[in-house]
C-alpha cells in the first residue's frame, strides 16, 4: 500500500491535481472509495476469510486506489470558516483511515506494511492542507499503528517511527488543543499513556540521527511541559522518562573508555577533538546534553525529578566509585571525564546538581571534592588533569564552589592579624603589592638582559604632550611660561623604555577582573571582612541538602514506577573488575523506592561539620608543610598513592586487615597528601582509652563546639574497631614520626605546625584537649587516668586535628596545594606550571576583599603559620637566585626557552587562539578553555637549543612573565574594585 | 564642540573615558610613537620608593605613577563632589581639567574652570596644584597666575592620607567660607575685612568676567581639555538624554555580556547551596 508515497513521487501527481475542480476530486474519491470498500467487504472477518487469503491483485487493486484517494485529501483545502472539505469529511464520516488500517491488519502486519502506513501517515500529517488530527476517525487509526509500532525491531521502522512522532510534536507544540485529543485517544485504547511520549523513550539514548530526531521531539514536549500542568504530572508521575533519561546516562558511562590514550604528556583535559574520536563519549554527551535541554525547558516538576535521578542513579552510585578506582590511570581518566562534563553543562541547575554532588557527596565519609583536591599533589598524569578539573571549576564563578575551595577558610580572618582586618578592605592606592611584587623577577631574568626580539621594550610615550618641547621640571623655580601658559610640568617622564609585555598583561587582567567582577554580581556576600562577619561564621554543617527536593521529586513517583524501565532502555553493563561493591549502581537505581527508603542516611547530618573536618584536610595542610620542608618526593608520593587506593577499594575488609596495611602507611606518611589516610587517624584516635580526659568532664559539655567534638569522636568510635595492643605499637610510631618532624622543622625555621601552635595561649590548648575528649570522660571512671603515652598522643593529635581548624590559621587544602606545588615549579614540567600559575591567576581575578587582599597584598601580615603566595614566590625565587649563581649557562638556555615560547604563542595566534601575552599562559580572562586548547593543540617543534627536561628554565621564564601577571592584576584591581558599578 | 559639560566621570563612566584613551593598546599593538620625540629630556622619575633603587624594575615606575594616579581619579568619582567635574588630560595623566560650579553664597554663580597639576613624584612630592584659568578675585587665588593657595590646607603632602579630591573639595571650600589671613591675593583679603559691600561688588564682576570667558577655548590644547558652548539642542540634547536614561536602566549595562556568575547561597549564610528555593537560577 501507499507504494508511491513511499516513493515519494507524489510532486507529479500535485501538479495534475493543482487546478481540479474540488467537487470532482470528491466523486473521484467517492469512486475509489467504492471501489475499496467493495474488497473490503467481500473479506469481511464475518465471511471468516483471515488473512493470507486475499489475493494479491486484489491488495494491489486497494493499495493503488488508497494512494490516489491520499493525494486527494492531503490536497484538498479547508472549507469555508475552517470547516472540513468534502473529502475530509467523507473521510471522517465513512471511518475510511481505521477501515483501512483494520484491513492492513487483517493482512499480513509484517514490517514493511508498518513502513508503508507510517509514511503514509507521515505525508499525510505532514503535507496535508487542513488540520486532520482534530478527527478521532483519523487520530484513532493512527494511534493504533503507532502502539502496533512500539515492539518493532526493523531499524528502517524505527526510523520512519521516530520520523513520524517528531511529526506529531511539532504539531502539538503549534497546536495545544489537539493534545487533549492524544490523552483522550490514549484513554479510549485503555491505556494511560500519553502514547507520543512513551513510544520516544526508548530512543533516548539512541546514537545518530534516529536517536537525536527523539530527543528533538521529546524536547518538543519538554517546553510543552512547561505551560501544561497536565503534561508535566504525567511524565512526572506515569511515565519513566525522567528514570530512563538518568541510568541511561549510567549506562552509557558504563561503555565508556576506563583507560584514555594519552597523546602526549602535555595532554590534561578532553578537548573535542579528543572525544569527537570516541563515539561512546560522544553518545553520553549527546544524552548529557540532552539531560541539559531538558532541565532547561522542562516543567519543574519533571526537571527537579531528572536532576534527582541524575544525584541518585548516575552521580552518587556511579560517578562517585569511578572516581576511586584503583589504578591511578583509571581515576585520572574518571577526573578527566568528570572535567569534560562540567564544561559541556550549561544549565544552572543541572550544574548545580554535579556541583554539589563534588561539593557536598561523601564517599566513604570523604568529600568528593577533598579527595580531588589532594590529587593535585599527585605526581604524572592525574595531577595535572584534576588542575584542569579545577581550573574548571573555579572558572564558573560559582560562589559555592569558591566558598567550600577557599572563601570559607578567610572568613573568620584567622590568617591575619587581628589588627589587619581593615586592611583586607583597603586598596593599594600606589601599586605597592605590583611594585614588590615585580621585584622578584630573578635577576637572570630581568628584560635589560634580553636581546631583541625577546626584549620587549619599546619606548612607550606617557606624556603625549612632549611634542611641544618645554623645559620640564617638577620644582617650582622653573616657572617659565611655556605655551601653556602655567609652566607646570605634567610629564610622567618623556619617554621611557618600558617592558612592552606588561602592557598586554594590563590588558589581559583588566578584561579578566572585569568579567569576574560582572559575574559575581549574583553572589550573596562581599567577602570583604565584614560580610559575612567573620565572627559570626558558623562552620555549618555540610549536608547534602541538595538531595533534599530531590527526595520529595522522587516520591512523587509512584512505588509502580520504581521498576526497572522497559528492557529497550539500555542497561548499563557492569563495570568491570574493581570495586565491584561500589559499582552496583542499577541495584541503588532499580528498586527506586528501596532508594528513597535509605536515601535519609545520606541526608542526616554530616557527621563532621566542614570546618573540622577533618582528617584529610588536616593531611593536607600537613602535607603542605611537608612540602614546605621539602620532603616531597615523588615517588613515594606515587607509592602512597596506589596504596591509598588500594586501602580505599579494601575499605570493607576488616578493620584488623587494615590495621596490618597501616605500619607501611605509616612510614611514608610524612609526604602524603592523600585523605585516604583517614581511617589511619580514625584508628588512631580511637587507640585513646576513653580515660584520657576523664578529669575535666564537665568543661564546656553544652558548648556548641563540644558537642561537634563529641559527635566527631562518638563517630570515629563507631567507624573504627580494632585491637588495643596493636594501636600501642602504632601509636609510637606515628609518635616518633611527629617528633623528628617537629624538630626537623624548628631546624629548617620554617613556619610550620611546631610554631603553629604559638598563637594559642597554653590555657587554650589545655581547653581545647579537655574538649577533644570530652565525650569519654562520661563513660569512664576517673580512676583511669591519663598515662604518659597517651599524653603524647594527645599532641599528636592535636597537631593535626582537624578542630584546629578554628584556632590554627589555615587558608584551606585547596590554597596549601597550590602553593606547594607552585614552589615546586622548577621541577614542574611545563604544562602544569603553565596550568598552576593559570589557576592563581584567575583566583587572583577575583575581585573578593577576602581572596584579593590574601593572593595580592604584599603589605596584609600574616599569621605565623599562614604561608602567602608571595611567600611562595619569593623562595621559587631564591631558588631561581642559587641556580643561576651556580649554573653560568642559565642566560644561553633562559634566552633559547623563552625564544621557543615566543614561537610557540606565535604558532598560537596563527592558528586563531588569540592571546594578549607575550607568554600567554593564563586561561585567566578568556574562558578557561583557551589556555587549554593552547596547550593542547600543539606542541610546536621541539626546542633544539633546549630540552624540555630543563623543566628549571622554562619554569624560570614562566615565573618572571607569572609575577608581571600577578602584578598586572594588583594594579588593575587598585583601580577596577573600586569604581561602583551600578549607581 | 563638547557637550556644555561632560559629567559622565560622575555617573562611573568617565573612567573608561579616561584611562584607555590613554594608553589605546590594543592586542600587540602599541600606541604610535611621535617621531619628533626628542630622545629621553629628562631623567625618569622613580616610582614608590620602595623599589625605586633596584635598577632592573625601574621600567615598571611609570606604570606605577600611572595606577596611582588613575587610582586617585577613581576616589574622586566617589566622593561625588558636588559641583564638581574633572577629567585626566589626554596629554598627561599629570594633568587633570577641571570646573566648580558655585551654587550659594558670594562667589554664587560662578563658573571656574581650573587645572589641577600634579608633581611627578607623586605620591611623595608636593601637594597638586590648583590653577584656575582665570583668576577669581579671592584671597586665596594669586591675582596673576590664578593659582590656589592649596599648601595652606596641605602643608605637608601625606600619601595614603591626602588624597586629590581633597584639594577639589578644598578648591570648593574656599569660595564658601572665606578665608583672609596670609592671603595670595592682599586686596581681596583687605576688601573683605574692610568693606565687605566692596569686595562683594567686586567677586561679582569678577563672577561676571568669567562666566564671559565660558565659551572661550580651552586654555591648554588638549582633547580631552573641558570647554563650554552655548546650548545647542541638535548638539546637547540627546546627550542630556542619554544621561538621564542611564540611571533610569542600570540594567542596560550587564546586556550583552555572556559571562555570568552562579550562586546557590543563600544570603547571610556561609553554606554552599543554602539557598531554598533550588535552584534558584531558573
Amino acid at each position: 500500500m501507499a507504494s508511491m508515497v513511499a516513493n515519494g513521487n507524489r510532486d507529479g501527481q500535485s501538479l495534475v491535481l493543482k487546478g481540479v475542480d474540488p467537487e470532482t476530486c470528491m466523486i473521484v474519491f467517492k469512486n475509489h472509495w467504492a471501489q475499496v470498500v467493495k474488497i473490503l467487504e467481500k473479506h469481511d472477518p464475518l465471511g471468516a476469510q483471515r488473512f493470507g487469503n486475499i489475493p494479491g491483485d486484489e491488495a494491489n487493486a486497494v493499495q493503488n486506489y488508497v494512494e490516489h484517494m491520499l493525494f486527494l485529501l492531503m490536497e484538498e483545502e479547508s472549507g469555508q470558516a475552517g470547516a472540513m472539505g468534502p473529502i475530509l469529511e467523507f473521510v471522517v464520516m465513512e471511518n475510511v483511515m481505521e477501515r483501512l488500517f483494520v484491513w492492513s491488519l487483517r493482512r499480513e502486519f509484517t514490517d514493511d506494511m508498518k513502513l508503508e502506513q507510517l509514511k503514509m501517515y507521515e505525508m499525510l500529517v505532514g503535507q496535508a492542507q487542513q488540520p486532520l488530527l482534530h478527527h478521532k476517525p483519523i487520530l484513532r487509526p493512527l494511534m493504533m499503528l503507532l502502539s502496533s509500532c512500539s515492539s518493532t525491531a526493523m531499524p528502517e521502522v524505527e526510523a520512519e517511527l521516530v520520523l513520524l512522532l517528531h511529526q506529531l510534536c511539532c504539531i502539538l507544540a503549534k497546536d495545544l488543543s489537539i493534545l487533549e485529543l492524544f490523552f483522550h485517544t490514549s484513554e479510549d485504547q485503555g491505556s494511560t499513556n500519553f502514547l507520543i511520549f512513551s513510544l520516544l523513550i526508548p530512543f533516548i539514548h539512541r546514537e545518530g540521527s534516529v536517536g537525536q530526531q527523539a530527543r528533538d521531539a521529546l524536547l518538543l514536549i519538554m517546553s510543552l511541559s512547561a505551560e501544561n500542568q497536565r503534561v508535566a504530572k504525567h511524565i512526572a508521575e506515569n511515565t519513566y522518562f525522567c528514570p530512563v533519561l538518568a541510568t541511561g546516562l549510567s549506562g552509557l558511562y558504563s561503555s565508556l573508555p576506563t583507560k584514555l590514550d594519552i597523546p602526549s604528556e602535555e595532554w590534561h583535559c578532553l578537548h573535542r577533538e579528543d572525544w569527537l574520536t570516541v563515539p561512546s563519549l560522544v553518545q553520553f554527551l549527546n544524552s548529557l546534553e540532552f539531560c541539559n535541554a531538558v532541565t532547561q525547558v522542562a516543567h519543574p516538576d519533571i526537571r527537579d525529578q531528572l536532576l534527582s535521578y541524575i544525584y541518585n542513579g548516575f552521580l552518587v552510585p556511579v560517578l562517585a566509585p569511578a572516581l576511586h578506582k584503583l589504578t591511578l590511570e583509571e581515576v585520572m581518566t574518571t577526573t578527566a571525564y568528570l572535567d569534560l562534563f562540567l564544561r559541556s553543562v550549561s544549565e544552572p541547575a543541572l550544574l548545580q546538581t554535579f556541583l554539589s554532588f563534588i561539593l557536598l557527596h561523601r564517599h566513604e565519609s570523604v568529600h568528593i571534592l577533598d579527595t580531588l583536591i589532594s590529587r593535585i599533589n599527585t605526581p604524572f598524569q592525574l595531577g595535572t588533569v584534576s588542575l584542569a578539573l579545577f581550573r574548571t571549576l573555579i572558572g564558573l564563578y560559582c560562589e559555592d564552589v569558591m566558598l567550600q575551595l577557599v572563601l570559607r577558610y578567610l572568613i573568620p580572618c584567622n590568617h591575619i592579624m587581628l589588627s589587619q582586618r581593615r586592611v583586607v578592605r583597603e586598596r593599594d592606592c600606589y601599586s605597592i603589592s605590583a611594585a614588590r611584587i615585580l621585584a622578584l623577577t630573578p635577576s637572570c631574568c630581568s628584560p635589560d638582559r634580553s636581546p631583541p626580539p625577546l626584549r620587549q621594550l619599546d619606548s612607550i610615550l606617557f606624556s603625549k604632550g612632549a611634542d611641544t618641547p618645554h623645559k620640564l621640571s617638577s620644582t617650582e623655580e622653573t616657572n617659565l611660561l611655556s605655551d601653556d601658559g602655567s609652566g607646570n610640568s605634567c610629564t610622567i617622564g618623556s619617554e621611557i623604555y618600558l617592558d612592552v609585555s606588561y602592557l598586554h598583561y594590563l590588558y589581559d587582567a583588566r578584561r579578566s577582573i572585569s568579567s569576574c567582577t560582572r559575574a559575581c554580581q549574583v553572589w550573596s556576600a562581599l567577602y570583604d571582612g565584614e560580610d559575612p562577619p567573620p565572627d559570626r561564621y558558623e562552620p555549618g554543617v555540610l549536608e547534602e541538602s541538595g538531595l533534599k527536593f530531590r527526595q520529595t521529586a522522587l516520591r512523587k513517583v509512584p512505588p509502580s514506577l520504581a521498576l526497572p524501565p522497559r528492557p529497550s532502555v539500555p542497561r548499563p553493563a557492569p563495570l568491570p573488575t574493581v570495586g565491584q561493591l561500589e559499582l552496583e549502581w542499577d541495584d541503588s537505581y532499580d528498586v527506586c523506592s528501596v532508594q528513597v527508603d535509605t536515601t535519609p542516611v545520606e541526608n542526616k547530618p554530616a557527621p563532621f561539620p566542614p570546618a573540622e573536618l577533618p582528617k584529610h584536610i588536616q593531611d593536607m595542610r600537613r602535607t603542605a608543610t611537608m612540602l614546605v620542608k621539602g620532603s616531597y618526593i615523588e615517588e613515594n608520593e606515587f607509592q602512597d598513592d596506589v596504596m591509598v587506593y588500594n586501602l580505599v577499594a579494601k575499605k570493607d575488609t576488616t578493620d584488623a586487615d587494615r590495621m596490618e596495611l597501616n605500619p607501611g602507611l605509616l612510614q611514608s606518611n610524612e609526604n602524603h597528601p592523600s585523605p585516604a589516610e583517614a581511617p589511619v587517624q580514625h584508628a588512631l584516635s580511637l587507640k585513646l582509652p576513653p580515660s584520657v580526659v576523664a578529669d575535666d568532664g564537665s568543661n564546656g559539655l553544652d558548648s556548641p563546639k563540644t558537642k561537634k567534638q563529641v559527635d566527631c569522636n562518638a563517630i570515629v568510635q563507631n567507624a573504627a574497631a580494632a585491637s588495643a595492643e596493636r594501636s600501642d605499637d602504632l601509636l609510637a610510631q606515628y609518635e616518633e614520626l611527629l617528633r623528628t618532624l617537629d624538630s626537623e622543622a624548628g631546624k629548617k625555621q620554617v613556619k610550620g605546625d611546631g610554631e603553629a601552635k604559638k598563637p594559642v595561649t597554653p590555657r587554650q590548648e589545655e581547653d581545647e584537649e579537655d574538649m577533644d575528649f570530652t565525650c569519654f570522660s562520661a563513660e569512664t571512671p576517673e580512676a583511669e587516668k591519663v598515662s604518659a603515652p597517651f599524653g603524647s598522643v594527645h599532641k599528636l593529635r592535636k597537631s593535626g586535628s582537624a578542630s584546629r581548624i578554628q584556632s590554627v590559621p589555615f587558608t584551606g587544602p585547596f590554597v596549601s596545594v597550590l602553593l606547594s606545588r607552585l614552589e615546586n615549579m622548577l621541577s614542574n614540567s611545563l604544562h602544569v606550571n603553565l596550568l598552576l600559575t593559570g589557576i592563581l591567576a584567575q583566583l587572583a581575578a577575583y575581585p573578593q576583599p577576602l581572596l584579593r587582599s590574601f593572593l595580592l597584598n604584599t603589605n596584609l601580615v600574616f599569621q605565623p603559620t599562614v604561608r602567602s603566595l608571595y611567600q611562595v614566590l619569593a623562595t621559587v625565587k631564591n631558588q631561581i637566585d642559587e641556580q643561576a649563581a651556580r649554573r653560568k649557562e642559565l642566560p644561553e638556555l633562559i634566552t633559547a626557552a623563552q625564544h621557543w615560547l615566543l614561537a610557540r604563542e606565535t604558532l598560537f595566534m596563527e592558528n586563531g587562539d588569540y592571546a594578549f601575552l607575550f607568554f600567554y599562559f593564563s586561561s585567566g580572562s578568556s574562558s578557561p578553555f583557551d589556555g587549554a586548547r593552547i596547550l593542547k593543540n600543539s606542541p610546536p617543534p621541539k626546542p633544539k637549543a633546549i630540552s624540555l627536561d630543563r623543566t628549571e628554565v622554562f619554569a624560570t621564564v614562566l615565573f618572571t612573565e607569572f609575577l608581571k601577571e600577578l602584578a598586572a592584576i594588583a594594579q588593575e584591581h587598585s583601580i577596577l574594585s573600586y569604581i561602583p558599578m551600578e549607581e | 564642540s563638547r557637550p556644555l559639560v561632560d559629567n559622565e566621570e560622575q555617573s562611573g563612566h568617565g573612567e573608561q573615558r579616561a584611562s584607555p584613551s590613554r594608553l589605546p593598546f590594543g592586542k600587540k599593538q602599541l600606541p604610535p610613537i611621535p617621531k619628533t620625540v626628542a630622545p629621553i629630556t629628562k631623567p625618569m622619575s622613580t616610582g614608590p620608593p620602595v623599589q625605586s633603587t633596584n635598577g632592573t624594575h625601574a621600567s615598571y615606575g611609570p606604570f606605577y605613577l600611572e595606577y596611582s594616579l588613575l587610582a586617585e581619579f577613581t576616589l574622586v568619582i566617589k566622593q561625588k563632589l558636588p559641583g564638581i567635574y574633572v577629567q585626566p588630560s589626554y596629554k598627561s595623566a599629570l594633568m587633570w581639567f577641571g570646573v566648580i560650579f558655585i551654587r550659594h553664597g558670594l562667589y554664587q554663580d560662578g563658573v571656574f574652570k581650573f587645572t589641577v597639576y600634579i608633581p611627578d613624584n607623586y605620591p611623595d612630592g608636593d601637594c597638586p596644584k590648583l590653577v584656575f584659568d582665570i583668576p577669581v578675585f579671592h584671597p586665596l587665588v594669586d591675582p596673576v597666575t590664578g593659582e590656589l593657595d592649596v599648601r595652606r590646607a596641605f602643608a605637608k603632602w601625606r600619601r595614603n592620607h591626602n588624597h586629590i579630591w581633597q584639594v577639589l573639595m578644598y578648591a570648593r571650600t574656599v569660595f564658601y567660607k572665606i578665608n583672609t589671613t596670609d592671603p595670595l591675593n592682599p586686596e581681596a583679603a583687605v576688601l573683605y575685612e574692610k568693606d565687605v559691600q566692596l569686595f562683594k561688588s567686586k567677586v561679582v564682576d569678577s563672577v561676571k568676567l568669567c562666566n564671559s570667558h565660558l565659551f572661550d577655548q580651552p586654555k591648554i590644547d588638549d582633547p580631552y581639555a573641558i570647554s563650554f558652548s552655548p546650548w545647542n539642542p541638535a548638539v546637547h540634547e540627546e546627550a542630556k538624554e542619554r544621561m538621564f536614561a542611564f540611571k533610569r536602566r542600570p540594567e542596560d549595562h550587564h546586556k550583552g555580556t555572556q559571562v555570568s556568575g552562579l550562586s546557590w547561597v543563600k544570603p547571610g549564610s556561609t553554606q554552599p547551596f543554602s539557598k531554598d528555593d533550588n535552584p534558584p537560577q531558573s
